[in-house]
């Protein structure tokens, strides 16, 4: 700690703190601009200049300069105020001055100094910037004009996203920010860059000239799509979401967002939501009132039970309320066929991790992977699923010298980032990469087997899997591989990454079994600091494990029903916020369940293809309309807030269950999410230590910040195989996209609009294939085709597809393996 | 006391004479409003549009909220109020709005007329104010 005085109040703060800093603390304001909270100290503007009385004669930014013992420092006095008056000055002297129609008008850092300073005349001249503004990308809106070269988006999209989009150009009054060769922006749309513009030089497009700040509604929330579960703040005009704000305050995510939390909201605005259940008379979906739509599905529902009984297919974006209703309402109805998400992919956390550490969630918070030197992320797309977390690997990498191991079948973002080293697997081997790692660790007595069970057999089964051996198969370098093992093992605080959802089925239990394995023999799982994270594809993948959204009891799984649909062992399915038929692995499986159960119930919010082929579709809603809560990847439970009112006569999933569990006899009527949240904590002991109104503005973690493993097992588990032929298609997340949802909202499908078959630039020259050619791609008996993408991301013989676009029929291809062997020609 | 009766008297009837009244013969004679009378709203138009950039200053300083501005994009990328319309039912009269606009895109003119038979046609539209 340093003592210090700044106007004539005694502080102490710590001694990494600057005066700007020890100045906040102390609740003295100084006014700034290029400074960031969340960026490294810049002094790039000068506005923040104070006096320190043993520096006397020149004026010190405050921002940049660290605190020292007995420094005596005054922040007002009419000479500062006169320096700062004419810093505001320069910065104005071409700035072009139009505030009435800048969107940024209002909550213009430029705006309110000049306020504040009382600038009103200008004693320089000069011309006023007049640079074409960037037109070309969709979603930012670059007026450098009006640019003050504070360079925080440099820095941000430099120090905390990872991409380095931005640079100054030109010197002196031609200084500029600018994008590589001065070309339109294409980049990950993330739009860190602009919530941390402090003028209107960067600006979001979807909201251009839609509203000025002071009119909108400000509701903070939680994002929709991933598991990340950054905090929104929706920016509310009338009854539409019209812009995401910016809000560092609370929340995990610091202020930053991903292209799907912070463009991604149009879709719950969309004219094509569904507004009246729709019930199928004569073959056709026709509109209904709700009193009929409620009866068709309890009769419905009553009938199959009374027969072969009902399925019940869940998405994992439900609040964790709505899946203890969903759930309370199937034991109404008397099945235990309950699951979500697929039934497969999330198997990682449920069995792998249950079987090694007796746990079914991520061991640690992500703060904590800031503070982590070795991390070790299992598959590249981790960035691709979760990006906001990928941006707190890049400073962990950046500000606290960590490092990045990547075992992966395809390269990603996370491999470009600096000092990054990739041990690049054929498709399916990643697991023989974990094992031999592992036996790296053990052979060379690196590991920690104090308190471990299974040492023995483990390190037993692992004889196929030397260095040597696996690097031969899977393509890896065995140093590299042997390297990367020392490295975790000497970790003091490692973290191990893996994500999951519904394109990745393939050998979930395998792959977190194996990583749990390295996690456990490196000492990571239950260690303060790093920890092991299996990260869900969806907001509320995590509690739909909570809340036992699975098959329990001897009920069918997602699979067993499908397969129990399809041969007339299950009369009726209940499909809730989910698309099986786009995004399920198997489609003709998927199709064949739901056109030959005799009772289809969808509820959703748009008619997606799985809703056409239903029986009775229900209008659900967005999470910008619902109340409870969701919990994240890292176990966090958070409040979800309705932004805006539901279109039509759409009504919550966890209203929709109440008023079916009615009909049924069942009481199941709440007067608050509060209420059912104090309910949950009866049947899931971990949620019962925590109150809904205690989830403050960084939520409650439940299990602590460091959830302790119930167990220490190692698990055998044997290697993956690769799959021959001339190209293995591997299908996946694309960064722009999350789940299906994103492809009805307009942001990420401005920047990529439809599905592609990628391929490396190796590959494409052997076909002669060049960017956009129509390729046919066929395999597992059936053919798709696909717009081809080139570029450096993937080895040879590997292709990648996302796997979001409905229309795109990917999983007529893919059938739930970690590679589909294909062919692929012009 | 009969003096002051007739002095006081006399100055009434002086004012019944003709050329002495201040009443006007509304409307076939009308006045004409002082230079800074504040009558209904006028949109300055200017070349091809009007001068309005939608910057939303009246609608926020309006103490009758009675102004409604609804901005977009023309073809060109401007800022321009899609909608704009005055509620002059509610309205006060009280100019903030001239004073607030940064472009001086409206102006209070001397029009006082403003009686009508329907709700409706108090609703001024853009198309109205630019007249
Ligand atoms: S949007 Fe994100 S990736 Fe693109 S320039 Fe801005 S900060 Fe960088
Ligand atoms: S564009 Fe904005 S954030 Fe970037 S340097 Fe200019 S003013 Fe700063
Ligand atoms: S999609 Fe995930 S990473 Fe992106 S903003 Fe939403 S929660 Fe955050
Ligand atoms: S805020 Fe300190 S120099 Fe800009």
């Amino acid at each position: 700690m340093v003592n210090l005085t700044i106007d004539g109040k005694q502080i102490s703060v710590s001694k990494a703190a600057t005066i700007y800093e020890a100045a906040q603390e102390a609740g003295i304001h100084i006014p700034v601009l290029c400074y960031a909270k969340k960026l490294l100290p810049y002094g790039a503007c000068r506005v923040c200049l104070v006096e320190i009385e043993q520096m006397k004669g020149r004026l010190i930014p405050s921002c940049t300069t660290p605190v020292s013992e007995g420094m005596v420092v005054t922040t007002t006095s009419e000479e500062i105020k006169k320096v700062r008056k004419t810093v505001m000055e320069f910065l104005l002297v071409n700035h072009v001055l139009d505030c009435p129609v800048c969107d940024k008008g209002g909550e213009c850092d430029l705006q309110d100094l000049a306020y504040e300073l009382d600038s009103t005349s200008n004693r320089f001249e000069g011309e006023k910037f007049d640079l074409p503004t960037d037109e070309v990308n969709p979603l930012i809106e670059r007026n450098m004009n009006r640019c003050v070269l504070c360079g925080k988006c440099v820095r941000v999209c430099d120090e905390i996203v990872g991409y380095g989009s931005y640079s100054f150009i030109n010197r002196g009054f031609e200084t500029k920010i600018a994008t590589a060769y001065d070309r339109g922006l294409n980049c990950e749309f993330c739009g860190q860059c602009l919530s941390m513009c402090p003028v209107g030089a960067l600006l979001p497009r979807p909201f251009k000239f839609k509203a000025r700040p002071w009119q909108l509604k400000e509701v903070d929330s939680v994002c929709g799509y991933c598991g990340n579960g950054c905090t929104v703040t929706l920016g509310v005009l009338g009854d539409r979401v019209e812009t995401i704000r910016f809000n560092d305050k609370i929340g995990v995510n610091d202020g930053n967002l991903c292209i799907r939390g912070r463009f991604g909201y149009s879709y719950v605005n969309d004219q094509e939501r569904l507004t009246k259940p729709l019930v199928r008379k004569d073959g056709v979906l026709v509109e209904t009132d709700w009193d009929e739509a409620l009866q068709v599905v309890s009769d419905g529902l009553l009938k199959a039970q009374g027969g072969q009984g009902v399925g019940f297919l869940s998405g994992a974006r439900l609040t964790n309320e709505e899946f203890y209703l969903l759930k309370q309402f199937a034991k109404t109805v008397g099945t235990e066929n309950v699951d979500h998400s697929g039934g497969e992919c999330y198997k990682g956390v449920t069995e792998g991790l249950k079987q090694t550490l007796g746990v079914a969630a991520s061991t640690a918070t992500f703060p904590q992977i800031d503070k982590a030197d070795v991390i070790l992320a299992i598959r590249s797309d981790f960035y691709e699923t979760h990006p906001v977390v990928g941006m707190v690997v890049n400073q962990a990498i950046r500000r606290n010298d960590a490092k990045l191991l990547i075992v992966a079948d395809k390269k990603g973002k996370l491999n470009k980032l600096p000092g990054a080293k990739t041990l690049l697997s054929k498709p399916g081997l990643e697991l023989d990469v974990l094992n031999a790692m592992a036996k790296v660790i053990l052979d060379e007595g690196l590991a920690q087997t104090e308190g471990v069970e299974g040492v023995a057999e483990f390190q037993a089964s692992l004889a196929n899997f030397t260095p040597e051996k696996v690097a031969a198969r899977s393509g890896v370098d065995a140093e590299a591989l042997q390297a990367a093992a020392r490295q975790l093992a000497s970790a003091k605080q490692g973290v191990v990454l893996l994500a999951y959802g519904l394109p990745y089925q393939g050998l979930n239990k395998e792959l977190a079994t194996a990583a749990a394995n390295l996690a456990i023999l490196t000492g990571i799982p239950g260690r303060e600091g790093g920890g092991l994270y299996l990260c869900g594809e969806k907001s509320n993948s995590q509690g739909a494990i909570d809340l036992g959204i699975l098959p329990q009891n001897g009920g069918l799984g997602a699979q067993a029903m499908l397969a129990g649909a399809s041969n007339g062992k299950l009369d009726a399915l209940y499909v809730v916020s989910e698309d099986p038929l786009s995004s399920y692995p198997d489609r003709d499986k998927v199709a064949q369940a739901l056109e030959k159960v005799p009772f289809l119930v969808v509820q959703d919010i748009f008619l997606s293809p799985t809703a056409q082929l239903a029986d009775v579709v229900l209008p659900a809603v967005s999470f910008a309309e619902k109340d409870g809560t969701f919990t994240n990847a890292e176990r966090r439970i958070q409040r979800v807030r309705p932004g805006i009112p539901s279109p039509g006569e759409a009504r919550s999933d966890g209203a929709i269950f109440s008023a079916l569990a009615g009909k049924l006899g069942n009481n199941l009527s709440f007067t608050s999410a509060a209420a059912i949240f104090t309910e949950i904590g009866k049947d899931v002991p971990a949620y019962a230590a925590i109150g809904f109104n205690e989830l403050g503005a960084h939520g409650k973690v439940w299990g602590g910040e460091t959830l302790s493993p119930a167990s220490r097992k190692l698990v055998a588990v044997g290697g993956g195989t690769t799959v021959e032929g001339e190209f293995q298609l591997v299908v996946g997340s694309a960064l722009y996209h999350s789940g299906t949802v994103s492809t009805k909202a307009k942001g990420p499908l401005a920047v990529l609009s439809e599905a592609y078959a990628e391929l490396g630039r190796e590959d494409a020259k052997d076909l002669n294939v060049a960017e956009g050619d129509l390729l046919k791609i066929s395999g597992n008996g059936a053919e798709i085709k696909l717009k081809a993408k080139v570029d450096n991301r993937l080895p040879k013989g590997v292709v990648f597809v996302p796997y979001h676009f409905a229309d795109a029929e990917v999983n007529r291809l893919y059938k739930g393996e970690p590679a589909v062997s294909v062919k692929i020609s012009k | 006391m009969f003096k002051e009766f007739a002095k006081g008297l006399s100055i009434t009837f002086k004012h019944l004479l003709p050329g002495h009244s201040t009443t006007v013969q509304y409307p076939t004679v009308k006045l004409k409003p002082s230079e800074r009378f504040r009558g209904l709203h006028r949109l300055v138009p200017s070349q091809d549009r009007e001068k309005c950039v939608a910057c939303y200053l009246c609608p926020t300083v309006c103490p009758a909220k009675c102004i409604t501005v609804e901005s977009a994009e023309n073809e060109k990328g401007e800022k321009y109020p899609k909608v704009y319309k005055i509620d002059m039912l509610r309205c006060i009269f009280c100019g903030y709005c001239v004073e607030a606009c940064p472009v001086e895109a409206i102006e209070m003119t001397a029009e006082y007329e403003l009686a009508n038979y329907n709700r409706e046609d108090f609703e001024f539209t853009k198309q109205r104010l630019l007249k």
